[in-house]
């Protein structure tokens, strides 16, 4: 076999309505997404402008397993470059945020300004005019690798390729919109939470995606129908089912359906002793309640009643991802949606009520696949074989095919 | 003479709640747990990372006994996690008494996880920031907060810390 024009993989004939195991651990293939997807012509989800709010604030993230710096620049114009210096490769900012006038790598005092340029090299022209670089060493040569960064509505992505399409465009209107609704007015970080998850990076994508799970592996949502595929709602699509959007409308909710099925999901017969935890206000006028909008590849962006966040899944190797939840409410908060935000924030993250499941569901497919051939595959075809926005039914997996189709198309399988 | 007796007889039933508070975790008998605690209580765990910047979001945050109660009806019957077990340390309490029956304690945590397999790892260390007080004869958690040293949580956090 020759690997230059062989593929590391045969997608199975059936297409994106199965998945191989074999990308969920195959160490030839991981490294190939490092290069293909998360150096690919696509965006990747950095921070929040709120973050870095003035010159001189930065932030570390990562796209995929690359360090990289967000900084605000003395303009007031936000850079990103990778968290690496020119000269070793040794990381040059450890903190996970603060403020700067400029980066110095411990190692060998090489110094960058809040652009990525290399200002300074520690003895450059040697002592006593001896050592030092040579002569045609030029500074602006050796800047740090930048990302092309674009800020939009407070939200702040990336890239390694100029081959990505302008963000709006890569994004599509659908997705446009919904963070033009969330992302209307001027938002305050609460707080980060950080879960380490022992399964391919790929398994929290589709979990995020996926409107058929939610209702049955997260009975807290069923019991105190907080969502239910009895409400209203729908999948919303777009790039091709790359990024998407599943979302519910809580006060539209018609019994049936889940009683008497033996589906484990609704607890019959359970109270909460303090219900306060599940009163909320409806900040937004269309009625949706909960709306998970995925962007390809790695950023999730989720409402749940008032709770507001954004997820990055960050991969660390074939077998373990770590996802990085950043809460936010608004600048204009008043004291009572505040406190019931925070409240409502025992339903998510890796203790929420609701979303606990998601950090262990990944693990248990992964340990189930071990040992797999390299013709097994999961099956997905809920919802039928197509990829399309409906308000018909939420019990499908269109929004999974997606996914598949954007990762068989930048992997080339 | 008399303070000072008081403030014997307060460390003891204090190290007694304590103690209480790791067996009632560790011997999964979750049932009993809210009862350490009065019934306005609040219970918090968050991480040094949201902790020192003053960011108020919690990992897992009760501010009523009732809402301690709803922890553990989710764990017992809608939460679905690997089963598990806790094996608490609890070391270095210091005691500050702020009037005869309030007391503001700290103490370390380390807590060792263990899942069905037989894996087990050290899942959480930190200190406990408590306020304390007596009712009725007894000890109670007015207020316990959790900071956790690591911002990472491995797979999910289900049981208490």
């Amino acid at each position: 076999m020759n690997p230059a024009t062989e593929p590391l993989l045969a997608w199975p004939a059936e297409g994106v309505t199965r998945a191989p195991y074999r990308v969920m651990s195959d160490l030839e293939i991981y490294r190939l997404e490092q290069e293909r997807i998360f150096r690919g012509p696509v965006w990747h989800y950095l921070c929040l402008e709120a973050e870095i709010p003035e010159p001189g604030a930065f932030r570390t993230t990562m796209i995929g397993e690359t360090p990289v710096i967000v900084a605000r620049n003395k303009d007031g114009a936000v850079h990103a470059f990778v968290n690496r210096c020119a000269h070793k490769g040794a990381m040059l900012c450890l903190e996970a945020r603060g403020k700067r006038q400029a980066f110095t790598c411990v190692y060998h005092a090489w110094t960058y300004d809040l652009t990525g340029a290399l200002r300074s090299v520690a003895f450059q022209k040697g002592v006593n005019g001896k050592g030092g670089m040579p002569p045609d060493f030029q500074l602006a040569d050796h800047g740090l690798e930048p990302v092309r960064s674009v800020a939009f509505e407070g939200l702040i992505f990336g890239t390694f390729s100029e081959a990505a399409p302008p963000f709006e465009e890569y994004l599509g209107p659908a997705m446009v919109a919904q963070i033009r609704r969330v992302f209307h007015k001027p938002v305050e970080v609460l707080g980060y939470f950080h879960q380490v998850m022992h399964n391919n990076w790929k398994l929290y994508m589709e979990n995020s995606r996926d409107p058929y799970h939610a209702t049955i592996l997260h009975a807290f949502y069923t019991t105190f129908k907080l969502n239910r595929l009895t409400m209203e709602g729908g999948i919303t699509l777009e790039h091709g089912g790359w990024h998407s959007m599943n979302f519910s409308k809580g006060a539209t909710m018609r019994q049936g359906e889940y009683e008497g099925t033996g589906i484990r999901s609704v607890v019959e017969g359970i109270g909460l002793a303090d219900p306060s935890l599940l009163e909320s206000r409806q900040e937004f006028a269309d009625g949706i309640t909960v709306a998970i909008q995925s962007i390809f590849p790695t950023c999730v962006h989720q409402q749940i009643y008032n709770t507001l966040a954004l997820r990055q899944v960050v991969p660390q190797g074939p077998f373990q991802a770590e996802l990085h939840w950043t809460v936010f409410g608004y600048k204009d908060d008043d004291a009572g949606l505040r406190n019931m935000r925070l409240k409502q924030a025992n339903l998510i993250g890796p203790a929420g009520f609701v979303s606990m499941e998601d950090g262990s569901v990944g693990e248990y497919v992964q340990r189930g696949i071990a040992g797999t051939g390299t013709d097994s595959n999961a099956v997905i075809e809920m919802g039928g074989r197509e990829i399309a926005s409906t308000t018909a039914s939420r019990a499908t997996e269109a929004t999974i095919r997606g996914f598949w189709t954007g990762y068989r198309t930048l992997m080339g399988f | 003479m008399t303070a000072s007796i008081l403030n014997d007889t307060l460390r003891r039933q204090i190290e007694d709640l304590h103690t209480r508070y790791i067996r009632t975790i560790d011997d999964d008998r979750l049932e009993e747990w809210p009862a350490l605690f009065t019934e306005t209580c609040l219970y918090k765990i968050t991480t040094r990372e949201n902790y020192d910047q003053g960011l108020p979001l919690a990992v897992m945050e009760c501010r009523s006994r009732g809402m301690l109660v709803d922890r553990v009806t989710g764990l017992r019957r809608i939460n679905v996690y690997e089963p598990q077990r806790y094996s608490h340390q609890v070391s270095g309490l210091t005691v500050e008494q702020i009037d005869e029956r309030t007391a503001s304690c700290r103490s370390n945590y380390l807590v060792v996880r263990t899942t069905g397999d037989g894996s087990m790892i050290l899942f959480s260390a930190g200190i406990y920031l408590d306020r304390i007080v007596l009712q009725d004869g007894c000890t109670l958690f007015a207020e316990r907060v959790v900071v956790a040293d690591s911002r990472r949580i491995e797979t999910l956090l289900a049981i208490p810390l």
